[in-house]
């Protein structure tokens, strides 16, 4: 019935399956909203209540955090933004499920990490099959290669060390990677990657030692 | 000849690679991310709403899941007949004119 009304009204787009009943089209920010911030708390109560405006400020605190954490694993603007959407499209759908266990920011971290490594793990294994479809010659499609997005700082002169560091950072194991990442590019503490990670302190301790001694090795 | 081992960066130099890496520019998503994750939700709602695994909604699929079905839950009763019909049957009695 919902979804027959939402089909006669294009504006007013759609139910989904968590309390928040409609999701209005977008509309200039309020002045209320302006006013003062927000705790996450509060913000993820009003969420779960169907506050299209405190989805907008969830998204506009977030986006940043969100997609440079994404960025940083992927290298890639377009495939950062995808992910960052997604996020925010799987924050959207689930929130009523939120129960406060962890943070709302080391939620939001643990899904841009991991939806982050599945992206990049489903690119290299399309850029697998295209490079066996390619030696068995089923098509002349030209070998799809990730996008080799240089680092604006590493163009300039002198920076090619940054350049190599970043390189390196890619190619350490998956949770080394995250825990490099969060630690010296987003600055979490230790306290709050072992949250995303799902693990221990120590154990991030311990992952970025191995992290740190291999860069090292190789810089 | 031996490989030469590569030289550790001096822990000054170190340090000084993880301060150009935090002093990075704040990389952020394009404008109007808000208006774009919010199509994407809108697209997503037809999906949602269906709610029904995608080879369940493909019609050969759904007619040959529930012909399984059927075959499946019968004891065969129907055909049994079929079968023992000229076993009991007499002989053929002619038709009166």
């Amino acid at each position: 019935m919902a979804w027959a009304s939402a089909q006669r009204t294009p504006y007013r787009i759609f139910t989904v399956a968590h309390p928040v009943p409609l999701l209005e089209a977008p509309s200039p920010p309020s002045t209320a909203r302006a006013s003062a911030p927000v705790a996450d708390a509060e913000l993820v109560a009003q969420l779960q209540q169907g506050s299209e405006a405190a989805f907008r400020a969830l998204v506009a605190r977030y986006q940043g955090r969100v997609y440079r954490t994404a960025l940083a694993l992927l290298r890639s603007p377009e495939e950062a933004e995808d992910v960052a959407q997604e996020v925010f499209v799987e924050v959207y759908q689930t929130i009523g499920r939120f129960r406060g266990e962890a943070s709302l920011s080391t939620w939001l971290y643990r899904l841009a990490t991991s939806g982050a490594l599945k992206s990049r793990r489903r690119a290299r294994t399309k850029k697998r099959l295209a490079y066996f479809t390619s030696l068995l010659g089923f098509n002349n499609a030209v070998l799809h290669h990730p996008p080799d997005h240089a680092h604006p700082l590493a163009l300039l002169e002198g920076q090619q060390q940054l350049q190599l560091l970043l390189d390196r950072v890619a190619r350490l194991p998956d949770s080394q990677q995250v825990a490099f990442t969060l630690r010296h590019e987003q600055e979490l503490s230790y306290a709050e990657i072992a949250a995303v990670l799902g693990t221990s302190v120590p154990a991030v301790e311990s992952l970025l030692f191995r992290a740190r001694q291999t860069l090292r090795h190789y810089l | 000849m031996p490989d030469i081992p590569a030289r550790p960066a001096p822990d000054e130099e170190w340090d000084d690679l993880l301060r150009q890496l935090r002093a990075q520019p704040l990389a952020q998503p394009r404008p109007y991310f808000y208006q774009r994750v919010h199509a994407r939700l809108a697209t997503r709602a037809p999906a949602a709403a269906l709610a029904l695994p995608g080879w369940l909604r493909r019609p050969a699929y759904a007619v040959l899941l529930g012909g399984v079905v059927l075959v499946l839950s019968g004891d065969g009763a129907t055909l049994r007949p079929a079968l023992q019909g000229p076993k009991n049957a007499g002989p053929p009695r002619l038709l009166p004119r």
